[in-house]
């Protein structure tokens, strides 16, 4: 089956994207107030809205067991929102909002997979969360209202509320579907600016019989404003709004006062009237089809115009990376081009002394223009760092064991895509910090002079071109014996036991298969984990390494590189072909005499730097070119090493060090195996022709 | 590229309004020559055509003979071929007449060193050749169909086979 009605599929992402920032800023102030165990009344009143906008848009999108499990926990903290003086016991209230996310997000995942998507059934959450509301209900002995509407203000006879007051009848325009709905949003709107003393129909969110008694009859609201005018200005300006009317009090008679044309909105609000013709009975908001602007400011803010009212207030809009991409790729374009025309050969020998001036305020404009156009694409960690609050959180439940978790450094900002393809890794070390790292009972911390709460923290620097981050615990530390007697078992060992360093013995955690804890639980120690931490971290250019001090506590530490599609490389010629080889790998380049070289007949030429000897490769050899310089004098030589692997690459010469875009090479060519003779992608030059990007890790293996 | 497509397009445009037989018509084919044997490809396959542009050798043994390395295409690193060794004929120097037409298929893009770029005919039901014997072509195995027109004929070339099929380029040399 299709996963949404035809004509929905455009909103898809957007709803995706607007619910999971929803639910992660529900998790945040989750996390918040239970640390501090009271709700606020705007960490209430935020919890309500968040609800009633993922109930809004999943009915919307026509996910109706999703709005159901919004409609109950928005129905929930309507409780706590009317009767917050008798929260005196809600622990059970995160469990249920806790549980609600999770299945949430769950769900989404199932929404964004691939293949066919089929509703999970919620009905024992559901009916928890009906038992939640119905424990705070008898605990309060208040009735209570079960749905989100504000009532206009009662107790006010239509005699009291004086001249000033108007009364306006509002049509919308035919065909557009949910009046009642649209009724309620101006109402809303209305009342942001007025005092609503009466509106008819009256129950115009949850019935959706209204909608046919405003077709016929109009939507009525009478107000009490200081600006009359600003209010109508309103009410013309909203959408949908076909034309409306100022009714005088005492005649209480249609007089055509005003009729206002109102014409659709075109492109973006056409889509609303057919988006919102499936919304089931219960009322929801109609988010604007320009909820990427991230976070609506108020409740409110689900319009057209309201977002434009509130375009003062929001300063972060969401982006397509692919259009991103797409502005990389034109400004690594507009570089090419630029050096192009600067040191084109024609104007060689020419006088040119405004001509280099304007050129060189050029440079300078396109330089700014790539530094942004990079920062565009860097958003902080403090995004997957958070999530990890959740982590402990439920980590700490399970498990019996206090913890805290503290973030360092979580503004550094990396690469979009690295960051998103950090989370699980992060996930899983914080895992095994709690499950394997910290001791499993406060005496023993305790007979260690640590105190009883352990601490896990993640820490984020950046250091010349890579993100190094630290998930740190003050546990036990890794118990190098048991780890060299698993790694026996399984077979792990390479070497006799006795050779292995300290250091060896800690990183043998992160090979494939291993896994030091005996009992298999529900959150690790199933052997798989660390390694695909590392194959991840790995994947997108990043290291994992492990330290340990027994009885201190354990540190991962895992650098990355700060984007992926720029390297700083040095640039060195081989006859006509260019080489970019990462700086990070080169140790030292230098001449030679050839009297240093030592010819080994077995393992071929070797050089002796420092008393250590190295094997030297000739890259014109390796890549088969016809270069002229073979003299090792000729050329020079450079040290690189991966890995702690090192080899000396002979090259004609160096051109310099350069900022290169990575590009993988085209995929024509991706069945052939270019990445096993030591090449990891080419770059672009600025004189527009190509260089090769070498992969040291592979030139040494394939050596 | 835009440019280029956009202007074939409007002639494919221009040209259908103004025939009478145009339900005739199949598609357009870009010729080009490769010694004395006239190949076509069809334009929507055709993004466009450039010069012969510094090319970067991709020293790797697995690469075969007939690719030639990577050319920057504006920005885009695009694999090219020479059609020369790619039909078993031996390579010639590039000359002003050389060029690279960039094709795609499937966000696939190569560009093919061509001897000489000729024109753009019209592909009629009427000039294609019914089920020909190939069997005496040399390259028939690229060869989509044959196209008899009144100055000779001209081999449609299946692009399909040339970005996907290797391995039928490798036996080909």
């Amino acid at each position: 089956m299709s996963k949404v009605e035809s004509g929905m599929e455009s909103m898809i992402d957007m709803y995706i994207f607007e619910t999971n920032t929803l639910l992660e800023q529900l998790d945040e102030i989750l996390l918040r107030t239970e640390e501090a165990q009271t709700f606020t009344d705007d960490d209430i009143n935020e919890i309500f809205r968040i609800m009633h906008t993922v109930k809004g848009s999943s009915a919307m999108m026509g996910f109706d067991d999703l709005q159901l499990l919004a409609h109950k926990g928005e129905e929930l903290f309507f409780i706590i929102r009317e009767n917050p003086d008798h929260l005196e016991d809600v622990s059970f209230v995160y469990d249920l909002v806790f549980r609600m996310s999770d299945l949430f997000k769950a769900e989404i995942e199932l929404i964004q997979a691939e293949g066919d998507y089929v509703a999970t059934d919620f009905s024992e959450v559901l009916a928890d969360l009906e038992k939640g509301a119905s424990m705070l209900t008898d605990e309060t002995n208040t009735s209570v209202r079960t749905s989100g509407g504000i009532d206009a203000s009662h107790g006010e006879s239509p005699e009291d509320w004086g001249d000033d007051v108007v009364t306006v009848r509002i049509y919308f325009q035919e065909g557009c579907k949910m009046e009642n709905l649209r009724s309620f949003l101006l109402l809303n709107k209305i009342r942001e600016e007025a005092e609503v003393k009466d509106y008819s129909p009256k129950d115009i969110e949850n019935d959706p019989n209204a909608s046919d008694i405003i077709i016929e009859e109009g939507f009525t609201v009478t107000f009490k404003a200081d600006n009359n005018d600003s209010i109508l200005k309103l009410v013309e300006n909203a959408i949908n709004v076909e034309s409306y009317e100022i009714i005088h009090k005492d005649s209480g008679k249609a007089e055509n006062a005003e009729t206002a044309h109102h014409e659709e909105e075109p492109a973006e609000s056409a889509a609303v009237p057919e988006a919102v013709e499936f919304v089931p009975e219960k009322p929801a908001k109609i988010p604007a089809p320009e909820t990427a602007v991230a976070v609506p400011a108020t409740p409110t803010a689900n319009t057209n115009q309201a977002a434009q009212l509130n375009a003062g207030k929001q300063s972060i809009i969401s982006v397509n990376l692919a259009k991103l991409d797409q502005l990389h790729d034109i400004v690594g374009e507009i570089i090419t081009t630029e050096s192009m025309v600067i040191s084109n050969p024609e104007l060689e020998g020419l006088k040119l002394e405004s001509f280099l001036k304007s050129a060189r305020e050029l440079k300078k404009l396109t330089d700014e223009l790539q530094d942004t156009v990079m920062s565009i694409r860097m958003v902080p960690l403090a995004g997957p760092f958070q999530k990890m609050n959740r982590i402990v959180r439920d980590m700490k439940m399970k498990l019996g064991k206090d913890a805290e978790l503290k973030i360092e450094g979580e503004n550094t900002e990396v690469d979009k895509t690295i960051v998103d393809s950090l989370n699980d890794p992060l996930m899983h070390l914080v895992r095994n910090c709690m499950d394997h790292g910290i001791e499993n009972s406060v005496e023993e911390r305790l007979e260690r002079d640590k105190p009883a709460k352990a601490t896990i923290t993640l820490n984020a620097v950046s250091s010349s071109g890579e993100v190094v981050i630290t998930v740190s615990d003050d546990g036990a530390g890794i118990d190098t014996e048991k780890v060299l007697r698993k790694a026996e078992m399984n077979g792990l060992l390479m070497k006799p036991a006795s050779e292995y360093t300290e250091r060896e013995i800690q990183n043998m955690i992160l090979l494939p298969g291993f896994s030091t804890n005996d009992v298999v639980t529900e959150f690790s120690g199933r052997g798989v984990g660390m390694d695909v931490v590392r194959d991840n971290i790995e994947k997108c250019g990043g290291s994992l390494t492990v330290e340990s001090k027994a009885g201190f506590g354990t540190t991962f530490i895992i650098k990355i590189p700060l984007t992926l599609a720029i390297i700083q490389g040095m640039e060195v010629k081989v006859h006509d072909t260019v080489f970019a080889i990462p700086i990070s790998t080169i140790r030292q380049s230098f001449k030679v005499q050839n009297s240093e070289i030592i010819n080994d007949t077995q393992r071929g030429e070797m050089i002796m730097i420092r008393g250590e000897c190295y094997p030297i490769m000739r890259l014109h050899e390796k890549f088969v070119i016809p270069s002229e310089i073979t003299d090792f004098e000729d050329g020079i030589l450079l040290l690189v090493e991966t890995d702690g692997k090192c080899v000396c690459l002979f090259a004609d010469r160096l051109i310099g060090e350069q900022q290169v875009v990575v590009k993988p090479f085209p995929s024509y060519l991706s069945r052939y195996n270019i990445k096993g003779a030591g090449l990891s992608g080419c770059t672009i030059m600025g004189d527009g022709s190509i260089s090769l990007i070498i992969d040291v890790a592979n030139l040494i293996e394939s050596y | 590229m835009a440019t280029t497509s956009s202007l074939f397009a409007q002639n494919v445009k221009s040209d259908k309004t103004t025939r009478v037989e145009k339900e005739e018509e199949i598609t357009k084919a870009l010729t080009f020559a490769i010694g004395d044997q006239v190949y076509g490809i069809e334009i929507p396959y055709v993004v466009e055509i450039i010069g012969v542009p510094k090319i970067t050798r991709v020293p790797c043994a697995e690469v075969p003979y007939f690719i030639k390395g990577i050319i920057n295409v504006r920005s885009k690193v695009v694999p090219v071929v020479n059609m020369r060794s790619c039909f078993g004929k031996e390579e010639v120097e590039y000359n002003e007449k050389t060029c690279t037409i960039i094709v795609a298929l499937n966000d696939i893009s190569v560009g093919l060193i061509v001897d000489e770029v000729l024109e753009v005919l019209s592909v009629m039901q009427k000039n294609i050749a019914k089920t020909p014997d190939l069997s005496n072509v040399n390259e028939n195995k690229f060869i989509e169909y044959i196209l008899e027109m009144n100055d000779g004929i001209k081999l449609i070339l299946d692009i399909k086979k040339i970005i996907f099929d290797h391995d039928l380029m490798i036996s080909m040399m």
